[in-house]
């Protein structure tokens, strides 16, 4: 639990600040969380390789009460075994595509990824689906019924499905998002 | 890189998304321009030969540089890179990046005839359509039996290439800047960057010149402090912990109140430091002690009513005095007053238009006109919110908006002529109370004015305490109508229904605006008429009311939100739960705080230290306004659309209220007469006046006559006003034009794109209908899957080249396949059968290769070498092939097909991509033997190609679309 931030060398972190759309501040402190949060005790903190498994990920006070928490860590996760931990860089990653000033091209990139629950490149009618019950249902009873929700797709696709395929593919959702405003200020995560 | 390069080229996947997008942008591939397989061989025939000759010759010392450059990068490459191709040894890296690569003058072409700009959006476009393509093609199920991960990764290689090619062409600034759009994780960006870095450092150490590493030097240090400042800018961030606790709890949209009242804080501090510098810190060094007379003494009523005590301080207008201090340095105080506060005004102006055209560029007019839509919900949801009772609440709201946007949507059809008529009538009707409403205010506080205006003619001097009290009874009724007038027009919202939430909203505020125009403007007219006229040192007196009118308004915001809030909060939860807990009216609020902002700009010409009791002011709010917030509100229930709304709250900024403040202060110093015993204007006609005489003055001072040119032939000059107006009404006409065709141009793309989408359903539901219409097909398409997936375990997972041979032996033999289910006629039955078999032996023949390429350790001598042979039988087919149902044809195909089984396995140095082009030819054979006995009876090939060339034009005009947007 090193809690010093100066295991993050100076290259580092201008490294990191050039590639990502975080500040030096920012960068640090999300050293100083990610350190809080590493409990590995037996090797130090790598920010490359040590990673901090999903469930203790959304433990953080910003993502614990997220609906999205799951697929965001898995869809910024770099694990190779796709467990949806997640190393330093990744950690950066998703502070950096939920920041202030991160392009409306990279949001609506990681959201498209984030609501495509089966990662399969589009948002069919079963991610659309997910993807209100996670931001809607919270007990059976106060769900929304079937046919309610049938209707709601079919309003959803013929708003957005411009080519007619029944899927919402990323420059469809793009289209979406550039239309809707508040998409960019509410699209924000930060430490 | 020869068998990714072929395999990218040979997967149809990559034709139909890819290729034109590619090379619209870089004129290097050209020779991926042409997509159509058929004539693939032949330039592969072509080429293929010369490759190697005109790497070592052809290429010049940039050619050969980038390559080492290539090798050196290769070994930083990732295990998987390399792992595709094992066997090859680095030369043949060397040779297969000369017939990849781009002769770097092109690209630097290229590149520079791209605005930098765009730069990052077609990198992204690239990117997106990686894995757009790999998938939009097959909606329904896997597309991993189609093309496995091998080629995938393979052609994702192949994008990098082109990303860093890309990216090299680029300033340092605009690569960062890309580097950081990229939508990759952090160390793939590195990856990118590092080899993007090493191609520069090796360029640069060839021709390092002292300049270039200046200016490298220079632009790093500026970088360095751009981030520097920027960091610093975040560090020093006013309420940065508080706005993150509130946008937690209550969401985005109750955040722009205080975001807004943080940017009118700052308006305020910009004000106060412009006034406080140019006006009071010269007159407070020259002359240090207010002239006040000796029977004035502070009562401490002054703080509410700001007259008396201060009166005779620099807080007013008539503290200031007329004089040119003369010190080390002249100053003229006349001049910097009038200077200052047009400045300030000009500063604001231009401030308030930039934000305010941004925010409508980004927020407003790219908008979606139809009302609260599903996405927008959906789109709209806080990812900032992270208290668990507010997610909680938040996802309720959500759901019954959603709800209500279903319902809505059903409503809408079925409104009646009765109903839409009873609507209308009570529209009418709530207008025409509200406007009544307003106009009532409006000569009330006028007729209000004109009694204080016969105590005003007694001298201020001699006020008892009551009579001073007196003062408030104006800003006392302003602000109670202020306060409680906008509560009776909520009313009427609730009887009043709109079809739109967001219609409901702009009404309340539309009615609010009005009010607080009417009563500023009789307010002003009393100033601007009666006051001036009657009352010596008049402008000090108007400052007076200002300052009266901020203060109360402040102590009544104060008791409204805390009694408002507060109460309603305790009756909410404790005696009528049906009310429920309130919420925070952003809009209410957001008026409050403009109207505040008016007061403070007009008041600025007569009170120039008004801005910091508005700072106080704010600064107060902020922490009360969150205070009652947390404690007496719950998160709003309809959420949504609050970047709109904050442009709309801009843009009244503006327009109303600045413009009207504006006009106010100009009218003030244009027309009226300064009074003629106090302030710096006295004896001037007007407050203009004061330029003219530094004007006169000047006309002494030699040198200086260009600075009265402009006086005299621009300012004074009406023409050029009105050669100014005319210039831009021709600029807003243009562009108002410019925006229609714009427009047009929209409507026409989205036309082209439903139309697109439609023949790619359709051409998928053939491609499907094909693929589903044979159960046994597909019992062996899965058996060859497990085969497919046999091998790939077997064989490390960078061996693409085999399984891409298979992927295009499967391929054939769908084609095959479907050509078989196209209604074939009678005489092609042959060719068919024939079809099949070779469709069979190309995949044998790819399986058996493939194993001889795995058990082959060594490399080959040249990929290209077997090429030329197949080219022949080709030829010698297309002969025989000639003639209309010739039965001859089929077993020659036959017997041809076998011989290139045979030549496959004997040649043991045959690369994988000659094994793809004897894939290719035979699927184009069999293609041609069922094409040959008669075009008209047979219409499936035709179909096929005209497949491909509809996805072809598909794919440009979505390229074009995108482009366009």
């Amino acid at each position: 639990m090193g809690g010093n931030t100066s295991q993050l060398s100076k290259e580092n972190v201008s490294e990191y600040q050039e590639l990502t759309f975080l500040t030096k501040q920012e960068i640090l402190l999300a050293y100083k969380r990610f350190s809080e949060l590493y409990e590995d005790r037996r090797s130090s903190l790598d920010p490359r390789t040590s990673r901090i498994p999903l469930q203790k990920m959304t433990e953080l006070p910003e993502l614990r009460s997220n609906p999205f928490k799951h697929r965001i860590c898995r869809v910024f996760s770099t694990s190779e075994v796709k467990d949806g931990s997640l190393s330093f860089e990744d950690f950066l990653d998703l502070l950096s595509a939920f920041s202030d000033s991160a392009t409306l091209e990279i949001k609506s990139h990681y959201a498209f990824c984030i609501f495509d629950d089966d990662n399969d490149g589009t948002l069919n009618r079963k991610d659309l689906e997910k993807l209100i019950n996670h931001l809607t249902s919270e007990s059976e009873d106060t769900k929304l019924t079937r046919n309610e929700m049938e209707q709601l797709i079919n309003n959803i696709l013929e708003e957005s499905d411009i080519d007619k395929d029944g899927t919402v593919n990323l420059s469809e959702f793009q289209h979406v998002i550039s239309r809707s405003p508040d998409f960019v200020s509410s699209f924000k995560i930060v430490l | 890189m020869t068998t990714y390069n072929n395999s990218g080229y040979l997967n149809p996947a990559y034709h139909d998304y890819e290729t034109l997008e590619i090379d619209r942008r870089t004129s290097s591939k050209s020779h991926h321009a042409n997509p159509y397989p058929r004539e693939a061989p032949a330039w592969l025939g072509v080429r293929a030969p010369q490759s190697p000759t005109a790497q070592p010759g052809g290429d010049d010392a940039s050619g050969g540089r980038w390559q080492e450059e290539r090798q050196g990068t290769d070994e930083s490459i990732p295990l998987g890179f390399i792992s595709t191709q094992p066997q090859n040894p680095p030369w043949q890296h060397n040779l297969n990046h000369t017939t990849f690569q781009i002769d770097p003058d092109a690209h630097d072409r290229s590149a520079a005839s791209q605005i930098s700009s765009s730069m990052s959006a077609n990198m992204t476009l690239r990117w997106r359509g990686v894995s757009a393509r790999r998938l939009s093609l097959f909606p329904t199920g896997d597309p991993s039996h189609l093309f496995p991960e091998d080629v995938i990764r393979n052609e994702l290689d192949n994008e990098e290439q082109d990303l860093v090619k890309e990216l090299i062409g680029l300033s340092t600034v605009d690569r960062i800047q890309a580097v950081r759009a990229l939508p990759m994780s952090v160390r793939e960006k590195k990856h990118v960057r590092s080899q993007v870095l090493a191609f520069k450092s090796s360029k640069q150490s060839q021709q390092r010149g002292c300049c270039a590493d200046c200016s490298e030097s220079v632009s790093w240090t500026f970088r360095r402090f751009g981030s520097g400042l920027k960091a610093a800018g975040q560090a020093l961030e006013l309420w940065q912990g508080t706005m993150k606790e509130i946008s937690g709890r209550f969401g985005t949209s109750v955040l722009t109140y205080f975001v807004f009242l943080k940017w009118l804080l700052m308006f305020n501090v910009l004000s106060f430091l412009i006034n406080f510098g140019f006006i009071t810190v010269p007159l407070l060094v020259y002359d240090p002690s207010p002239n006040i007379p000796p029977n004035v003494s502070f009562r401490g009523l002054e703080i509410l009513t700001g007259v008396g005590y201060f009166n005779y301080t620099v807080m007013y207008y008539g503290g200031h005095s007329n004089e040119t201090f003369a010190g080390q340095v002249t100053y003229n105080m006349q001049l910097a007053y009038f200077l200052t506060i047009a400045i300030y005004m000009v500063l604001c102006g231009l401030a308030l238009i930039v934000s305010m055209a941004g925010s409508f560029r980004s927020n407003y007019v790219v908008a979606d006109p139809s009302s609260d839509s599903a996405w927008q919900l959906l789109c709209s949801w806080d990812f900032n919110m992270t208290n668990e009772r507010a997610v909680r609440q938040r996802k309720n709201n959500l759901r019954v908006q959603l709800k209500e946007s279903l319902s809505e949507n059903a409503q809408r059809k079925l409104l009646t002529l009765s109903e839409e008529l009873s609507r209308l009538c009570v529209h009418l009707a709530s207008w025409f109370l509200s406007t009544i409403l307003a106009l009532g205010c409006g000569a009330s506080v006028y007729y209000l004015c004109l009694y204080e205006a016969q105590m005003l003619a007694a001298d201020a001097a001699s006020w008892s305490l009551l009579e001073e009290a007196k003062t408030l009874l104006v800003p006392f009724v302003v602000s109670l109508i202020n306060l409680c007038v906008p509560l009776f027009y909520s009313l009427f919202n609730k009887f009043d229904h709109y079809s739109s939430h967001r219609r409901q909203i702009y009404a309340l505020v539309v009615r609010n605006v009005f009010l607080k125009m009417f009563i500023l403007g009789v307010l002003c007219y009393y100033w601007m008429d009666v006051v001036a006229q009657n009352v010596s040192c008049w402008e000090s007196v108007v400052g007076q009311a200002l300052y009266r009118l901020v203060i109360v308004d402040f102590l009544f915001l104060m008791l409204g939100s805390f009694f408002g809030e507060f109460l309603s909060n305790v009756i909410g939860t404790r005696m009528l739960p049906r009310i429920g807990v309130p919420e925070f009216d952003v809009a209410r609020n957001v008026l409050e705080l403009i109207y505040a902002q008016t007061l403070a700009w007009i008041g600025i010409y007569f009170a120039p230290l008004l801005p910091v009791l508005q700072i106080f002011k704010l600064f107060l709010l902020f922490y009360l306004k969150k205070i009652s917030l947390t404690h007496n509100c719950q998160p709003p229930q309809r959420t949504g659309r609050a970047a709109q709304m904050q442009t709309i709250f801009t843009a009244l900024l503006f327009f109303p209220f600045f413009v009207g403040a504006l006009s106010i202060v100009a009218y003030t110093s244009w027309s009226l007469t300064p009074s003629e015993n106090c302030g710096p204007f006295r004896g001037l006609n007007n407050s203009f006046g004061a330029v003219a005489v530094w004007i006169h003055t000047l006309e002494d001072i030699s040198g200086s006559q260009w600075v009265i040119w402009i006086y005299q032939k621009i300012i004074k000059s009406p023409i050029f006003y009105f050669i100014v107006t005319l210039i831009i009404l021709m600029f807003i006409y243009v562009f108002w034009q410019v925006t229609l065709g714009r427009k047009e141009l929209i409507a026409l793309l989205r036309k082209q794109i439903v139309k697109e989408g439609k023949d790619k359903m359709f051409l998928l539901e053939k491609l499907h209908s094909l693929q589903t219409s044979h159960p046994n097909a597909t019992n062996k398409q899965a058996n060859q899957q497990q085969r497919i997936g046999q091998f790939s375990d077997r064989r490390s997972p960078g061996s693409q080249s085999n399984s891409s041979a298979l992927v295009q032996a499967l391929l054939a033999r769908q084609q095959f396949e479907g050509d078989l289910s196209g209604g074939v006629p009678v005489p092609a039955d042959i060719s068919t059968s024939s079809g099949l078999i070779q469709a069979m032996l190309a995949y044998q023949r790819a399986e058996d290769l493939n194993e001889d390429l795995y058990r082959m350790p060594d490399g080959r001598l040249s990929s290209f070498a077997p090429l030329p042979p197949p080219t022949r039988p080709r030829d010698e087919d297309r002969g025989t092939a000639g003639g209309p149902g010739d039965p001859v044809h089929a077993p020659g195909a036959l017997e041809q097909a076998m011989q290139a089984r045979q030549r496959a396995e004997g040649a043991d140095d045959l690369s994988s991509s000659a094994v793809m082009m004897q894939v290719i030819q035979a699927r184009q054979q069999e293609e041609r033997l069922q094409w040959t006995p008669g075009p008209p009876h047979n219409p499936a090939p035709s179909g096929s190609s005209a497949l491909i060339q509809a996805m072809l034009a598909r794919q440009q005009a979505q390229n074009e679309f995108d482009d366009g947007y």
